[in-house]
């Protein structure tokens, strides 16, 4: 990594990893109405997002009036059984429009369009309808020529708070079998700069020869992934993707496939446990909970669906102490028991025989610190540990053509003496 | 002109790795601590035998395609019980691929020596390498093998991992430095762990079912619904022959072209895939190696069984672009029983498995697929991928990701 990102994401982790507040406000950033009637009036504007290979590309975002556009869209959040309204104003030069999958909407004014009605260009206006029925995970877009502005950036995601949503006690549908302490957004797309390049030159648009060089995760590519929310370097990307968790907590994932390609994601560290796809509980019956949930280390979202998992991790089993402990110590808590004071098993080769990563905080336990060599490490003053979490089809780990990069974030599990801000 | 400079230089590098041996010996520092806890961990009836060693060394190889291409590769080879001199030079270029595959046991430990012995035919190379195993339960980032989460060993130097193997299932590993380069080069492999009940006294009442010794389960089922009679690993992955082209040459990478051209299962495509030898490559023959033409393909996909009995396929994909769909001409559909290293059953007992006539697998997926194949006519079946452009060997029609299943009558 350049001497530019290592510095960039010592900032962003200094900001992320502060002063603390408690699991429960861990919360996914987005926008919220009112409930019972959440109204959210948006507007499709221009803007550019910039990607860490120096890349600058004119994007279409949806943006919550009176701000400049976003990529992803604003994130709405809402409760289960509200009737949302979206006042919709096209600022763009061609029709625009938004799509809620899975619900069933009503649209008033605007213009007939294939798949809803439109907002006319130069500030046309439409306005969207629909009662959140079922709490979950789900996405919205553009109705408009979406093989186009899709490409273009016009996606963001929809939270459904389920009925009865307690957020000191959070669940992601009405069952205890959905309930986590931190939640996170993972929402895939990419993009081939060609396409923005030609519609910022007016130039005929090479939709047939698409080929996707760029990807993200909520509207950033690595490592910018990790940077800190709204950080300024990034006006048009405000959502961040990094997750953080103490051992023993658990994490809800809302992963969703926003763009055209399938990304197999995978989890550093653990499996994790898939108990929704598409906005509903895999359950045998009504009221059964998530008694169909399959574990997996590896998730592939098809294009356009959604998924929530739960993932959680304590290191049990290992067979030494992560935390250095010697027999005496007092236990962590969610430390594996069995496994406190057992020694570290292998001796380490010597500095000079090993490359250190910019998180490694210089010993394997958690918690610890070790010395490093002169220029190495300072990403992780917390000294936690830290998983790749990505796409498994590597070619997505890339940065238009600049290894690394892409769908790619980092897991970050500290001790529970380290408090996490969110 | 150019292949005969290259190949003094690396001459040069490898008298330097092993013109000290007291360095050397200090460097490639294989790490294995004996079973003396007295305990019988992976419940096979002897209490001393519960810790296995392998020593992998990663670097680089060759290996031929289907249709004869030559292609470089970066991977591991088995230099296990090796002397240090040795590992060196049979480490440097002898990468196979794919690499060695690692079959385990619940209940064991195991300790991976990791020798970083260099890039023979890329001696500008400095590459550090990690082993990542993909699937290991609650991994803690020193072992996991993510180089910027934890540490990679560099040239000439060995890192030991170590895993207590709590789990059994189907995982699969690979290098995770510059993981897009590396993982395209070949650098990957099969990985199992098999389950405790495959110990168990001969007669256990397993819920109905009645084990009895020699039975094999790809889980721990607690009801005999796993147990098979043979298992072939699968694994999907593909070459762009012009990215291995490139970093032959010396070229920079064309990371954002990469593509899929020469598609394989377990490092082969047909009609390799079926044949039962270990491969040779021809490296020696076109004068990359100094040593000839070494083993290089250990793996085939060659799948058999007598009529009747269970086949199970422990399926991974560590392809790194595109997924791939794989079918068979068996009249018999493929029940899933496994996903993630996991058993496919819910939380409180429900049966998850279900019956497919595919299986998609992308990039770090894996399944656990059992065909029963009672009632089916004695023959021979092919296993192959529904993506039916890439049943070619590159350019070559046909060939690519697929194999033959034959059944023989009992």
């Amino acid at each position: 990594m350049s001497k530019r990102t290592t510095g960039l994401m010592t900032l962003g982790l200094a900001l992320a990893v502060c002063v603390g507040t408690p699991a429960a406000d861990a919360m996914i950033p987005g926008i919220s109405g009112t409930s019972p009637n959440p109204t959210f009036n948006l507007s499709v504007k221009t803007g550019y997002i910039a990607t860490p290979d120096g890349g600058s590309y004119l994007v279409w975002g949806y943006a919550e009036d009176p701000n400049a556009m976003q990529y992803p869209g604003p994130t709405l959040i809402v409760h289960q059984g509200d009737t949302v309204t979206v006042n919709l104003t096209n600022a763009l030069t061609v029709p625009a429009s938004m799509v809620f999958p899975g619900h069933v909407v009503t649209a008033t004014g605007g213009s007939p369009g294939l798949l809803t009605s439109e907002a006319d260009p130069n500030g046309g206006t439409v306005t969207y309808s629909f009662t959140a029925t079922h709490a979950g995970t789900y996405m919205y877009h553009s109705g408009t020529n979406p093989e186009l502005q899709i490409e273009m950036g016009l996606v963001g995601a929809l939270i459904v708070r389920p009925t009865g949503f307690n957020h000191m006690a959070p669940t992601a549908y009405a069952h205890p079998d959905s309930a986590y302490d931190r939640e996170v957004l993972f929402l895939e797309t990419e993009m081939d700069p060609n396409i923005h390049i030609a519609v910022e030159q007016g130039d005929p648009v090479p939709l047939d020869e698409w080929w996707a060089v760029n990807w993200f995760l909520n509207g950033r590519c690595a490592p910018d992934t990790m940077l800190a929310v709204k950080n300024p370097l990034l006006p048009h990307q405000p959502y961040n993707c990094m997750p953080m968790i103490h051992p023993g907590e658990k994490l809800l994932m809302r992963l969703i496939s926003a763009g055209r390609d399938s990304h197999p994601f995978h989890t550093h560290g653990n499996n994790f446990d898939i108990i929704a796809r598409d906005g509903r509980l895999l359950q045998s019956a009504p009221g059964a909970g998530a008694d169909l949930l399959v574990s997996d280390f590896t998730i592939t979202v098809p294009p356009g669906g959604t998924a929530d998992t739960i993932f959680t991790w304590t290191g049990a089993g290992l067979g030494w102490d992560i935390y250095g402990h010697d027999p005496n110590d007092p236990l962590e808590p969610d430390e594996y028991a069995p496994d406190h004071g057992k020694p570290f098993p292998v001796t380490l080769p010597t500095d000079q025989e090993l490359t250190f990563g910019g998180m490694w905080s210089g010993s394997p336990f958690l918690g610890l610190l070790g010395t490093l060599p002169p220029g190495e490490g300072g990403n992780n003053p917390n000294a936690g540990y830290t998983y790749m979490w990505h796409s498994h089809n590597e070619k997505e780990m890339v940065n238009n053509n600049i290894f690394p990069g892409g769908l790619m974030t980092m897991l970050m599990i500290v001790d529970h003496s380290v408090m996490i801000m969110h | 002109m150019m292949r005969k400079v290259k190949y003094s230089i690396a001459l040069l590098l490898m008298t330097l790795l092993l013109g000290a041996p007291l360095h050397v010996s200090a460097e490639i520092n294989p790490q294995f601590a004996p079973d003396t806890d007295g305990i019988d961990t992976d419940g096979d009836g002897d209490p001393n035998n519960d810790h296995v060693f392998i020593h992998l060394a990663a670097g680089d190889g060759m290996v031929n395609m289907a249709d004869g291409k030559l292609q470089y590769i970066f991977s591991y080879s088995d230099v296990t019980g090796m002397s240090n001199e040795m590992v060196a030079m049979s480490g440097m270029l002898g990468a196979t691929f794919p690499a060695p595959t690692i079959e385990v046991d619940e209940g064991q430990v195991l300790f991976l020596s990791l020798t970083n012995v260099g890039m023979f035919l890329r001696p500008d190379l400095f590459d550090p390498h990690t082993v990542h195993w993909h699937g290991f339960p609650q991994a803690a980032p020193v072992f996991d093998g993510v180089p910027d989460s934890s540490i990679s060993i560099n040239m000439g130097s060995t890192l030991t991992y170590y895993y207590n193997v709590v789990e059994e299932g189907t995982f699969m590993y690979h290098c995770h430095v510059e993981a897009t380069e590396h993982m395209q080069m070949g650098m990957l492999a099969n990985l199992w762990v098999n389950p405790r009940q495959n110990n168990l006294p001969d007669g256990t009442d397993l819920n109905g079912f009645t084990h009895h010794t020699g039975y094999q389960y790809a889980y721990n089922d607690g009801d005999g619904s796993t147990y098979y009679d043979v298992d072939y690993p699968i694994q999907f992955h593909s070459f762009d022959t012009d990215f291995h082209d490139a970093s032959l040459n010396v070229q920079p990478l064309p990371f954002a072209l990469m593509k899929e051209e020469y598609a394989m299962f377990n490092g082969r495509g047909y009609p390799d895939t079926v044949d039962p030898n270990v491969l040779y490559n021809t490296a020696g023959d076109e004068g990359y190696d100094p040593q000839g033409n070494r083993p290089s393909q250990k793996v085939n996909s060659l799948i058999t069984a007598t009529v009747g009995q269970k086949i199970l396929l422990r399926m991974s994909s560590l392809s790194t672009v595109e997924h791939f769909t794989v079918t068979s001409t068996l009249p018999v559909p493929m029940h899933v029983v496994g996903e993630g290293a996991r058993l496919l059953r819910g939380p409180d007992g429900k049966d998850t498995s279900y019956r497919t006539r595919s299986i998609t697998l992308g990039g770090g997926e894996a399944r656990d697929v059992i065909i029963d194949t009672t009632g089916v006519a004695a023959g021979t079946y092919a296993l192959y991928t529904t993506n039916l452009n890439f049943l070619s060997n590159n350019q070559e029609d046909f060939g690519g990701m697929m194999t033959e299943i034959h059944l023989t009558a009992p």
